[in-house]
C-alpha cells in the first residue's frame, strides 16, 4: 500500500498546474477507471465493484480540494505574488449540455441495443460528472428517463404477439428482463455521479435503478396482454407442476423475482395464483375424497401441503407461504372434515391404525378441527362399547372385552393423539356414559371378573400380571356410577373366596382392597377390611381353642373342626338355613361355642351351615378317597353310614335342609361329575319320588375329590338377593339424604331438593324413584306439602 | 257413602212408615227449643238408638225419604256441611249442626235446601275444602290413609266428575288399568284437583314432570301421551 502517498503527491502537482480547470478532472477516478478499463466485458460488475473504491478515493481526494479552496481567499490578502488566471472567466461553453447528452444518448442507445459503447466508459462517466457539476443534473435525468423509457417501451412491445408457446414466451420475458436489468444497471453505473448528487438532493426523484424499475413496470401495465400472459404462463406451470411434470423452476422463480422486484407480485401474481390454487385443490380434494379411502387421502393431503411448502421455498415469495398452505388445508381438509371423519374414522380405529391416525391428528390440528375428531371419537367410543355392553350374550366376555378396547385407545390416544388432554377427557367421558348405559350388571360383571382373578387355580399369571390386571379393572371400576352394586358382589364373592380358602393370594387381595380404598376412601372399604381381620382372628381362635382344656378333654375324636368367627355386619348377609348335623358335629360345635363365649362373654354365636365345608374319609369298595364337600353334602353323605338307600322325603326328614337346597345338594352328589350316590331312576334332576344309594362302583383316578364346587357357584337366587338389597339399601339411603337435607333446610322447593340429592346419592338414579321416595316420606310424614305453594315441602320435626 | 249400603233387613220400624210431616206434627215441643227439637225429632227418627247415632240404614231411609240416592253427591254434600266423621254415620251433634247451618228441620226443607248446598259448594272457595272433605270421609278405619282405587275413581266420579268431565273419565280410565297402585293417598287425592284445574288438556302443554307432581300423576301424563300417539 504504498500507493497512496504516491498519489497524493501528484495530486498536488496537478492541482497545482491547472487549478482553475479542477473540475474538469478527477484524478483519483482516472486512476481507478484505468484499473477497470482492461476487462470491459466484465465491466459491469468490476464497475460496480470498484465504485466503492472511488468513492473512497473521491473521498480522501476531497479534503486536498476543499483545503486547497479555503487557502484561497487568504492568498489575494497577502499579495505576494500573483498568479495572473485566466482573464475571462472559463466560461462553460454554450453547447457542452447538447453535446454531452448526444455523447450519453448514443452510449445508452449502444447499451440498449446490445452494441459496444463507442467511447470508453470513463469518458461517459466524467461527462455525466460534467453535467452534474453545471447543475444540469435535472434535465439529464429527465433526458435518460426519456431515453430509457423509450428502449423499454420498445423492449416490452416486442413481447407482445409473441410466441403462443407459454414457456417460450416466459423465456423471452426473462432475458428481456435480464437484459433490461444489466442495461439499467450499466447506465446507472455510468450515470453514477447523477444518482449520488442530483438524485439524492432532490426529493421525490427516484434512483435510476428505480427508475429503470418503474418504467418497466409502466409499460407492462400499458400492454396487459404481456403481463396477463406470463401470470398465466406461471399459473400453467405450477399447475403443471402440481400434477407432477418437471418444469423449469429457475424460470419461475426468475419471473417471480421479477415481479417481487416490480412490486407486481402481490397484486399481479399472488392473488390470481392463491385463487388458482384454492380452484386446483378444491376439485382434487372432492376427486381424491371420491377415489381414494381415507389413510391414502390423508397421505395424499400430508405430501401435498409439504410440496407447497417446499414451492414457496423454490420459487415464491416466502409470504405466500401463510396464504398458500391455508388455501390448501381449507380445500384440501377443512372442507373434508366430516367426510373424512364419516368415511374413514371407524376404519382407522377398528384397523388400531396408530400411524394413520397420527396423521390425522396433525392435520386436523392444523386446520383447527380437533373438536369434531374429538366427536367422532366420542361417538365411536360409544357406538362400539355399546354392542360389548348391550348385548347379554356375551356378558361373559363384558369385562375383558371392555379391558381390551380400553387398552387399545390409550395406545391411540398416547401414539396418536399426543397424549391431548382434551382428547383423554373425552375418551372417560365416552367409557363413562357408556359402562352406565347398562344398569347394574357392568358393575356386577366387573366384581365377578376380579372374582375370577383372584381366585385360586388361575395359574400362568404371575404376581406382576396379576396386579397389572388389577390396575386396568380399577380403571373400569373408576367409571361405574353404581359402586355399591359393584361392593356387593365383590363382598360376596371375597367371601367366598375367604371362607372356603380360594383366594390366590392373600397379598392380591390385600393390594386390590387398598387400591380401592385409595379409589373410594376407607369408608367403602372398612368392611372388607373386617373380613380380613376375622379370618386373621380367626385363626388365632382356632389355634387357642385346640391347645384350651375344653377341647383337649371333651371333643370328640376323629374330627377337626376349624371355625371362622364372622363379624355379621362386615360379612354379606346369610340367611340361616336350618339343617340337622350328625351328633358328633353338633357336639362339636357345643364345645366350640362354650369355649368361645368364655372367652368373649356378651357375644352371640349363629352357625352359618350353608357356608361350612368338610373333608370326608370316604371307604369304596374300590379305594379309599378323601371327599371335600359342603357341610350339606356331608350331612347327606353321613345319612348313607347307616343306609343303604334312602328316599328323597327320606333324606329331606333327617336333615330338615331346605327342599331346593337339598335338591341341589343332591344333585351334586349324584348327577354332577363326580357321582358318590346314585340317583334312581337316572336324570338330571331331582323329583319327589326319586331314591338315591351310595354308589359302591365308584372309582376316580384322584385320591382327594372336590364335590363343593357348587359352592363357589353362584346361585341364581343368591345373584338376584345380592341385587335386591343393593335396591333396597339405595331407598335407606335416598331417604336417609331426603330427611337429612330437609331437616337442615327446613323448607325446601322440589327442584332444588332433587338437586341436592343427585349431589349427594353416588348412584345412578331416576327422579321418578326420588319422587316416589319424597311421596312416601310425606305419606310417613316427615315431610308435608307447602299449604300455599305445592312445589316447596316442609320438613315435619 | 259408597259403604252405605247396608245388608241388614228391616229398617227401623218407627222411622220407616213415618213420613216427615207426620214427624213433625205429632212433636209440637217446647217453644224455646222448638227448631232445635225439629231437628232433634227428625234425627230420632232415623236413630239407630243403641248407638244414638244414624246408621246405615237409617241413611238409606232418610234417603229415600229426600227422595235421592245415598250414592248421591248431595249426600256426601250434607255430610260435608255436618262434619261427620265416620263414613255412614250421622252423630246427633253432626245432625244438629248441619240441618241448622241449612235452615231445615223437615224433609221437606232440607229438599228445597238441598241445591243452594250443591251450588255453594260446586264454587271454587268451598269446593276444595270439600273435594279434601271428600277423601277424608273415606278413611273408615283408624290410621287408614289410603282409599282403593275402586273407591276412588266412584268418588273422583261423583265429586270432580261434574266440574272436570273429560279429565274424570280418561283419569278413572287409567287408574283401572294401571297396576302400580292400588290404593292412593290424599296427598295424591288432592293433586288430581290441582291437575284438573291446573294443566290444560287434554293437550297436556304446560305439564312439566321435573314439578312436584306425584309419581302416579307423570305416569298418567306418560300414558295419555303414549295412547295419544297409537
Amino acid at each position: 500500500m504504498s500507493l497512496p502517498t504516491k498519489r497524493s503527491s501528484s495530486t498536488t502537482t496537478t492541482s497545482s498546474s491547472s487549478s482553475s480547470s479542477s473540475p474538469l478532472t478527477s484524478p483519483p477516478m482516472k486512476k481507478a477507471k484505468s484499473q477497470s478499463q482492461p476487462d470491459s466485458k466484465n465491466g459491469l460488475f468490476h464497475h460496480h465493484h470498484n465504485s466503492s473504491d472511488n468513492d473512497d478515493d473521491g473521498r480522501r481526494a476531497q479534503p486536498d480540494n476543499l483545503s486547497r479552496k479555503k487557502a484561497q481567499p487568504p492568498q489575494p490578502g497577502k499579495k505576494q505574488f500573483v498568479i495572473k488566471p485566466f482573464k475571462a472567466k472559463p466560461a462553460v461553453p454554450k453547447n457542452l449540455e447538447e453535446e454531452t447528452w448526444e455523447i450519453l444518448k448514443s452510449a445508452i442507445c449502444a447499451i440498449f441495443e446490445k452494441k459496444p459503447v463507442s467511447c470508453v466508459l470513463e469518458e461517459l462517466y466524467q461527462a455525466v460528472y460534467n453535467l452534474c457539476v453545471h447543475k444540469m443534473g435535472g434535465s439529464l435525468y429527465q433526458r435518460i428517463e426519456k431515453e430509457c423509457e423509450r428502449h423499454i417501451a420498445a423492449a416490452l412491445q416486442s413481447l407482445v404477439g409473441q410466441s403462443p408457446d407459454l414457456v417460450v414466451f416466459l423465456s423471452l420475458v426473462e432475458r428481456c428482463w435480464q437484459d433490461l436489468c444489466a442495461q439499467i444497471l450499466m447506465i446507472r453505473d455510468i450515470a453514477l455521479y447523477l444518482d449520488r448528487t442530483y438524485v439524492k438532493q432532490t426529493p421525490n426523484v427516484r434512483s435510476l435503478w428505480d427508475m429503470g424499475l418503474q418504467l418497466f413496470r409502466k409499460h407492462l401495465s400499458l400492454s396487459p396482454e404481456v403481463e396477463h400472459k406470463i401470470v398465466t404462463g406461471l399459473l400453467r406451470m405450477i399447475e403443471k407442476e402440481r400434477l407432477g411434470e418437471a418444469v423449469a423452476r429457475t424460470l419461475i422463480n426468475h419471473l417471480t423475482k421479477m415481479f417481487i422486484a416490480l412490486g407486481m407480485y402481490w397484486e399481479s401474481f399472488e392473488k390470481p395464483f392463491l385463487e388458482c390454487s384454492s380452484e386446483f385443490y378444491g376439485t382434487e380434494g372432492v376427486k381424491y375424497m371420491q377415489q381414494s379411502d381415507v389413510p391414502e387421502y390423508l397421505k395424499h393431503v400430508e405430501k401435498r401441503l409439504h410440496e407447497e411448502h417446499e414451492r414457496c421455498l423454490l420459487y415464491l415469495d416466502a409470504s405466500t407461504r401463510k396464504p398458500l398452505v391455508a388455501t390448501a388445508e381449507k380445500q384440501l381438509l377443512e372442507l373434508h372434515i366430516p367426510g373424512i371423519l364419516d368415511k374413514g374414522f371407524t376404519m382407522l380405529m377398528d384397523g388400531n391404525r396408530i400411524e394413520d391416525l397420527q396423521r390425522m391428528y396433525t392435520l386436523f390440528l392444523r386446520v383447527n378441527a380437533l373438536e369434531a375428531l374429538k366427536q367422532a371419537l366420542s361417538s365411536y367410543i360409544r357406538k362400539t362399547g355399546q354392542k360389548m355392553i348391550m348385548d347379554e350374550e356375551k356378558d361373559k366376555d363384558m369385562v375383558s372385552s371392555l379391558l381390551e378396547f380400553k387398552a387399545s385407545l390409550d395406545t391411540i390416544w398416547e401414539e396418536s393423539f399426543s397424549k391431548n388432554e382434551a382428547f383423554c377427557i373425552t375418551i372417560k367421558d365416552a367409557f363413562e356414559h357408556l359402562i352406565n348405559l347398562r344398569q347394574n350388571r357392568p358393575a356386577e360383571l366387573i366384581a365377578k371378573f376380579l372374582d375370577e382373578k383372584l381366585r385360586a387355580g388361575n395359574k400362568g399369571t404371575s404376581e406382576e400380571e396379576l396386579e397389572g390386571t388389577l390396575d386396568k379393572v380399577l380403571v373400569l371400576f373408576r367409571f361405574i356410577q353404581g359402586k355399591d352394586v359393584f361392593e356387593a358382589f365383590y363382598k360376596k364373592d371375597l367371601a367366598k373366596r375367604l371362607l372356603l380358602g380360594k383366594s390366590a393370594s392373600i397379598d392380591a387381595e390385600k393390594s386390590m382392597i387398598s387400591k380401592l380404598k385409595t379409589e373410594c376412601g376407607s369408608q367403602f372399604t372398612n368392611k372388607l377390611e373386617g373380613m380380613f381381620k376375622d379370618i386373621e382372628l380367626s385363626k388365632e381362635i382356632n389355634e387357642s381353642f385346640r391347645q384350651s382344656s375344653q377341647a383337649r378333654t371333651k371333643l370328640p375324636s376323629g374330627i377337626e373342626l376349624s371355625v371362622h368367627v364372622l363379624t355379621s355386619g362386615y360379612w354379606p348377609t346369610y340367611t340361616p338355613m336350618d339343617v340337622r348335623l350328625p351328633h358328633e358335629l353338633n357336639v362339636y360345635q357345643d364345645i366350640f361355642k362354650e369355649f368361645y363365649l368364655s372367652k368373649y362373654s356378651g357375644r352371640r354365636l349363629m352357625w352359618q351351615n350353608s357356608l361350612g365345608h368338610c373333608v370326608l374319609k370316604a371307604e369304596f369298595p374300590k379305594g379309599r378317597k378323601e371327599l371335600a364337600v359342603s357341610l350339606f353334602q356331608t350331612v347327606v353323605l353321613m345319612l348313607f353310614n347307616d343306609a343303604e338307600k334312602l328316599s328323597f322325603q327320606d333324606i329331606k326328614d333327617s336333615t330338615s335342609i331346605e327342599d331346593k337346597e337339598l335338591r341341589r345338594t343332591l344333585q351334586s352328589l349324584a348327577c354332577g361329575k363326580v357321582r358318590v350316590l346314585q340317583k334312581l331312576p337316572k336324570g338330571r334332576d331331582v323329583e319327589d319320588n326319586d331314591s338315591f344309594t351310595f354308589n359302591d362302583t365308584f372309582t376316580a383316578p384322584l385320591y382327594r375329590i372336590k364335590v363343593n364346587a357348587i359352592q363357589m357357584k353362584e346361585t341364581v337366587e343368591e345373584n338376584t338377593s345380592t341385587t335386591e338389597r343393593v335396591f333396597q339399601d339405595r331407598q335407606y339411603q335416598i331417604d336417609a339424604a331426603i330427611v337429612r337435607i330437609m331437616k337442615t333446610r327446613k323448607l325446601l322447593s322440589h327442584t332444588i331438593l332433587i338437586t341436592e340429592l343427585f349431589q349427594q346419592l353416588k348412584f345412578p338414579i331416576k327422579p321418578a324413584d326420588l319422587k316416589k321416595r319424597i311421596e312416601s316420606l310425606i305419606d310417613r310424614e316427615y315431610l308435608e306439602r307447602d299449604k300455599n305453594n305445592p312445589q316447596v315441602y316442609n320438613y315435619l320435626a | 257413602m259408597p259403604r252405605a249400603t247396608s245388608k241388614r233387613k228391616a229398617p227401623p220400624s218407627t222411622s220407616a212408615s213415618v213420613t216427615s210431616s207426620d214427624v213433625v206434627s205429632t212433636r209440637p215441643g217446647k217453644r224455646g227449643k222448638k227448631d232445635v227439637d225439629k231437628i232433634g225429632d227428625l234425627f230420632d227418627v232415623y236413630v239407630n238408638k243403641s248407638l244414638d247415632m244414624i246408621d246405615p240404614e237409617g241413611i238409606v231411609s232418610f234417603c229415600s225419604h229426600l227422595g235421592v240416592d245415598h250414592t248421591d253427591v248431595r249426600i256426601l254434600m250434607l255430610a260435608w256441611k255436618m262434619k261427620a266423621e265416620k263414613q255412614g254415620y250421622f252423630s246427633r251433634e253432626e245432625w244438629r249442626r248441619g240441618l241448622k247451618d241449612l235452615n231445615a228441620d223437615t224433609i221437606a226443607k232440607l229438599k228445597k235446601a238441598l241445591p243452594g248446598l250443591e251450588k255453594e259448594l260446586m264454587a271454587t272457595p268451598k269446593f276444595e275444602d270439600f273435594y279434601a272433605f271428600a277423601f277424608q270421609y273415606c278413611l273408615t278405619e283408624d290410621r287408614q290413609k289410603s282409599v282403593d282405587i275402586e273407591t276412588v275413581c266412584e268418588l273422583l266420579n261423583l265429586v270432580l266428575g261434574p266440574k272436570y268431565r273429560s279429565q274424570v273419565d280418561i283419569l278413572t280410565k287409567y287408574l283401572k288399568v294401571q297396576s302400580e297402585y292400588r290404593a292412593l293417598n290424599a296427598d295424591q287425592w288432592r293433586h288430581f284437583y290441582r291437575f284438573c284445574k291446573e294443566i290444560s288438556f287434554p293437550d297436556l302443554e304446560d305439564y312439566d314432570s321435573d314439578q312436584a307432581w306425584p309419581v302416579i300423576i307423570d305416569n298418567f301424563v306418560e300414558w295419555m301421551k303414549e295412547n295419544k300417539q297409537s
